[in-house]
């Protein structure tokens, strides 16, 4: 397994790229420019038509009233004006689903950002079977399909059958036929295991990986001149390790942002309310209850809290030079 | 390759925005099933769900050999599984290449119908259109026109465990709420020795049973008030069923208070349970098992209650009353071909072989006949006699998919809320969800 | 004394401390590895022990009825089937449409090349999820839903930017001076294309289809959205095999083995080149 070793993983370091000829055949750039369009040109078709397209479809969607009689008829819906937006913001139910989308999202990353970073320590201080072992772990973890993670886990937790509520009654507690999803708190904690679970071989490989990047002669050279593992850490390996780690926390909360296929699967396809993230909540009000425009207000809100997030993503990207 | 340049064109069309061809063909009048129609060459496509398959499927083929032999017309069926048949059934409507049969749940339709998503039928040209349940055929009407037939119905009895009764010193089913109480005070002090015992297996959010208790003081949902729809639940009478469900649960169930019905047979069935309250042919569900159960043709194995169980009306507490019906789609290319197929499906020949089949004829006439013919089903004949079902508003649908009443019930039991402070809350949500505009 | 063990610095730990980060990287492993675990003991368990009020740790009596179940279900060769369609159509178009794309932004500098890469890296972060009302009303309106190619075009849009960016990354790993080598030698640029930049690109290739194909085999909510149960993949049957006795977890635990399978093997495979697509977005289980 190469992950295993710690010769320098090729990625996430910046790719080697080499010297640029500057002064390449000038004659040649404006042709070359069109061929570069040309071949650039099926990408973007595909991208207008079927990622541009439906987002602004999405947007007007959005100011108009569609119904199921108006799929059915397929005639245009009337227009909504803001109301769809107006009816969103003024509802409490769903500032609801945005904060519980959104506290979620920081304590889920905070914890799988914590556990991948002390697990990618931890995978430097253990002998080389156990690191062996951790990533073969980590490996079956990260390939199993997210769906099939979730449906474990329902497993797992189910109050008759499930092989959780067995251990801790075995262990004294009271747990048989306990129910994990009365209580949010509890039915939370489960989704939040299960995501972070599901995150930590991403996060605990690539950081790993990250930090191998860290010269070992800086880290013996201040364990000789007296310095602490804990100040090794701060002063030297988390500095170096920064803008992968901005990188990962940031996809994290992307990902965790958009919350689904735990939550929907967990609730057996009907997510209660306490259970519902801004991606189920839109889904349920457009094809559950045929709302199709609240459901896209509701996305496109999704999208702009996100905005910010991606054009941190995007410039961080741009800065540590991934992008040439 | 071909292919390819179509879907591109199709792809461009959809780009230019060309409008879908919008013929929806609502106001051409009642369709009606009888007269001849020379159907040679044609097919109807007819969506019914997976239980026609697995438990009466020769049903379906002798109105379809029936119907071919009239009009000439081939039949091809399509099994629906019920998780998320609404999506399909929603993107299907919107094209133009539509079933021409569908069936829905009975508490499915209205929001169907008021959206134009089926045709209008001639009531009178179905047998036993007069006493059709009226639990089923409510959905299908709107402003005294006829959009669906009544197909099947299903009630809830009590089902029990003889052994334990007996056991307990209980003779006979009760006949009485405060029988059927007394006699799970005797199950639970009997079997006190099991910690996952529940003298009456109840989920929590088992609505379906909580709304029946609900009824059975006189208490309601909801209704509609000057054209506008009113929560009943916090009705004194409706809040005194909720109590009473509320009691009972509390007192006999250990049973998960976040899990619907859909599996408690097969927890009933490991041996912890005394009482639970189901459709008729779940005591089967629980008695055996297939040994594939993926395959509804594999051998039946027993469980650990087989031959122990019997089943009963539950006393003094009306049952909801499930069930389908069919309905010709609005975009039917052949709405009386398909009007006809109707007809013989829900005809008293077809009626007859549900009935063999353990399931629940129709209408009310037929009720007494399925009782004699099929000893099976006779408590949930009953049972049926004695029966409700939701509001019959177009969004009432919603209300289920919006888990109000399921929220509230778990709410309720877990001590979150007070009765009246559940009840209060689900009134708010229901008159929001069924008055939205 | 330091001591170098794979170039892991062992500067001034302990025995004791060693031994403590063993025990707690052991322990880690078997919780990470749990779940999985009883995936594996569920789906080999006959159903009498797996809805059982004492579940057992290992399989007291190994049976293969529930992978025969599975197998057996009316849906679950097709469904395969329709996966393995789904996924070729979209993973070899997004390879082929993705590789010119790719090939303009590693080696053409051209005006607009910033305003491309932006675009692309900004749409793998669009929730896609969100697309799919506006989605699913498009296709419907040219009657591609329920059909497997309606799918396959989305699956392609959910690919192509993730393709287009990892095969950058290794177009741009080879040197320009090859290429340039090449045309002094009076190659012309698709000379320069056939024989040089695609052979070097090869493995590229492979791991960027690999990676599309997780991606398009794991997705269910699209599918399960756009078709219905007799044109889904495995993942939709997954989540709604249910019996009239609610969920059987044997079959569906053997289901779920089966369907990932593919791409566990695949994932192993190329788990050498995960790392060059960790942070390019769009790899996660």
């Amino acid at each position: 397994m190469h992950a295993v070793d710690s010769r320098p993983a090729p990625a996430p370091a910046p790719q080697a790229t080499p010297p640029k000829t500057a002064k390449r055949v000038r004659s040649r750039s404006q042709r070359d420019s069109g061929v570069a369009w040309l071949l650039s040109l099926p990408t973007l078709l595909i991208l207008i038509a079927m990622l541009g397209y439906p987002l602004y479809r999405m947007i007007v969607l959005s100011f108009q009233n569609m119904r199921l009689r108006e799929l059915f008829s397929g005639a245009t819906p009337p227009w909504a004006g803001v109301d769809q937006y107006t009816k969103a913001l003024t509802d409490s139910v769903f500032w609801g689903v945005v904060g519980r989308t959104a506290g979620f999202t920081v304590v889920s990353v905070t914890l799988s950002v914590l556990a991948g970073l002390g697990i990618a320590l931890l995978m430097r201080r253990v002998t080389r079977g156990v690191r062996m072992f951790m990533m073969i772990a980590m490996m079956f973890v990260w390939a199993l399909p997210q769906l099939v993670a979730a449906q474990a886990f329902r497993w797992l937790t189910d109050s008759d059958f499930g092989v959780l509520n067995y251990v801790l009654t075995q262990l004294g507690l009271d747990y048989s036929t306990h129910s994990w999803f009365v209580n949010p708190w509890e039915g939370w904690a489960v989704i939040t295991a299960l995501v972070v679970w599901a995150g930590i071989p991403f996060l605990a490989i690539s950081l790993s990986a990250g930090l191998t990047q860290v010269p070992k002669e800086l880290l013996e050279a201040a364990t000789v001149d007296g310095a602490n593992p804990w100040q090794s850490l701060r002063n030297i390996t988390l500095p170096i390790l920064k803008p992968l780690l901005m990188i990962v926390t940031t996809l994290s909360v992307i990902w965790n942002f958009g919350l689904f296929t735990q939550n929907w699967a967990l609730r057996d396809g009907h997510p209660e309310p306490v259970y519902q993230t801004l991606a189920t909540y839109s889904y349920t009000q457009a094809f559950g209850r045929s709302i199709y425009s609240y459901g896209s207000a509701i996305s496109v809100i999704t999208v702009l809290l996100m905005f910010g997030v991606m054009v941190f993503y995007i410039r961080q990207m741009f800065k540590i030079g991934e992008v040439d | 390759m071909k292919r390819k340049i179509a879907v591109a064109a199709a792809l461009a069309a959809s780009l230019f925005g060309a409008a879908a061809c919008g013929n929806s063909g609502s106001d051409e009048g009642a369709t009606s099933a009888n007269g001849t129609v020379d159907g040679k060459g044609k097919t109807i496509k007819v969506w019914l769900m997976v239980d026609a398959e697995t438990s009466w499927k020769s049903v379906v083929e002798d109105a379809s050999k029936r119907f071919t032999e009239a009009t000439g017309a081939q039949v091809n069926v399509e099994y629906q599984q019920w998780a998320n048949h609404l999506t399909k059934l929603d993107a299907t409507l919107a094209g133009s290449d539509v079933p021409d049969v569908v069936e829905l749940g009975n508490t499915e339709f209205s929001k169907y119908v008021f959206s134009g998503g089926f045709a209008e039928l001639n009531k009178g040209d179905f047998e036993n259109s007069g006493t059709w349940l009226s639990g089923l055929s409510g959905a299908c009407e709107s402003e005294g026109k006829t959009y669906c037939v009544p197909y099947y119905a299903g009630a809830r009895v009590m089902i029990y465990r003889t052994d334990l009764f007996e056991k307990a010193g209980i003779t006979e089913a009760p006949k009485t709420y405060a029988d059927f109480l007394s006699a799970a005070d005797k199950l639970q002090t009997g079997n006190a020795a099991d910690k996952k015992f529940s003298a009456v297996y109840m989920p929590g959010q088992y609505w379906y049973a909580a709304m029946s208790w609900v009824k059975s003081t006189g208490g309601e949902i909801a209704k509609q008030d000057g054209g506008k729809w009113v929560g009943q639940l916090s009705t004194p009478q409706s809040q005194e069923g909720l109590q009473r469900w509320v009691d009972m649960v509390k007192k006999y169930s250990k049973a998960d208070v976040t899990k619907n019905e859909n599996e408690q047979a097969g927890i009933f069935s490991q041996g912890s349970g005394g009482i639970f309250y189901g459709n008729a042919w779940e005591q089967g569900v629980a008695e055996e098992v297939r040994k594939d159960p993926n395959d509804p043709n594999s051998a039946l194995v027993p469980t650990k209650v087989k031959g122990k169980l019997a089943a009963a009306p539950l006393p003094e507490v009306p049952s909801f009353l499930g069930g389908s019906n069919l309905g010709v789609t609005a975009k039917s290319a052949n709405k009386e071909l398909a009007a006809q197929w109707v007809k013989y499906f829900t005809d008293s020949k077809s009626m007859e072989g549900l009935i063999k089949a353990s399931a629940l004829p129709n209408a009310t006439a037929l009720l007494d006949k399925a009782a004699t013919d099929n000893p099976k089903i006779a408590p949930a004949a009953l049972s049926a006699k004695n029966s409700w079902f939701p509001p019959n508003a177009e969004k009432w649908a919603d209300v289920e998919k919006g888990n109000i009443l399921q929220t509230m019930l778990t709410d309720i039991l877990t001590g979150k809320k007070t009765v009246a402070d559940g009840a209060k809350w689900a009134d708010e949500q229901i008159a929001a969800t069924l008055n939205e505009a | 004394m330091a001591r170098h063990d794979d170039g892991v610095i062992t500067v001034g730990r302990s025995r004791t401390g060693t031994f403590f980060a063993n025990a707690t990287g052991i322990v880690f492993g078997l919780i990470m590895i749990f779940p999985v675990y009883w995936v594996l003991n569920t789906a080999f368990k006959p159903d009498r022990e797996v809805r059982s009020f004492t579940p057992t740790f290992w399989p007291h009596d190994f049976t293969l009825d529930n992978f025969k179940s599975a197998l057996g279900e009316e849906l679950f060769i097709p469904s395969m089937v329709n996966g393995l369609i789904i996924t070729a159509m979209a993973v070899a178009a997004a390879l082929v449409v993705g590789f010119l794309a790719a090939l303009a932004i590693a080696r053409f500098s051209f005006y607009g090349r910033k305003a491309i890469i932006l675009v692309v890296l900004a749409v793998q972060l669009v929730p896609f999820l969100a697309l799919l009302i506006p989605l699913f009303l498009m296709l419907q309106s040219v009657n591609l839903t329920n059909s497997l190619v309606g799918v396959a075009l989305v699956y392609l849009v959910l690919l192509l930017p993730y393709t287009v960016w990892t095969l950058r990354g290794f177009i741009s790993g080879i040197p320009r001076e090859l290429d340039e080598a090449a045309m002094i030698d009076g190659c012309t640029r698709a000379q320069v294309f056939w024989r040089i930049i695609l052979p070097l690109t090869g493995p590229g290739l492979v791991a960027t289809s690999v990676y599309g194909f997780i991606q398009a085999w794991n997705e269910f909510i699209i599918i399960n959205t756009l078709n219905d149960p007799k044109n889904q993949n495995l993942m939709a049957w997954l989540l709604y095999n249910q019996t009239e006795r609610g969920t059987a977890w044997g079959p569906l635990m053997a289901g779920a083995i089966i369907t990932s399978i593919p791409v566990v093997v695949f994932f192993l495979l190329i788990q050498r080149n995960i790392a060059t697509g960790l942070t390019a977005g769009a790899v996660k289980g």
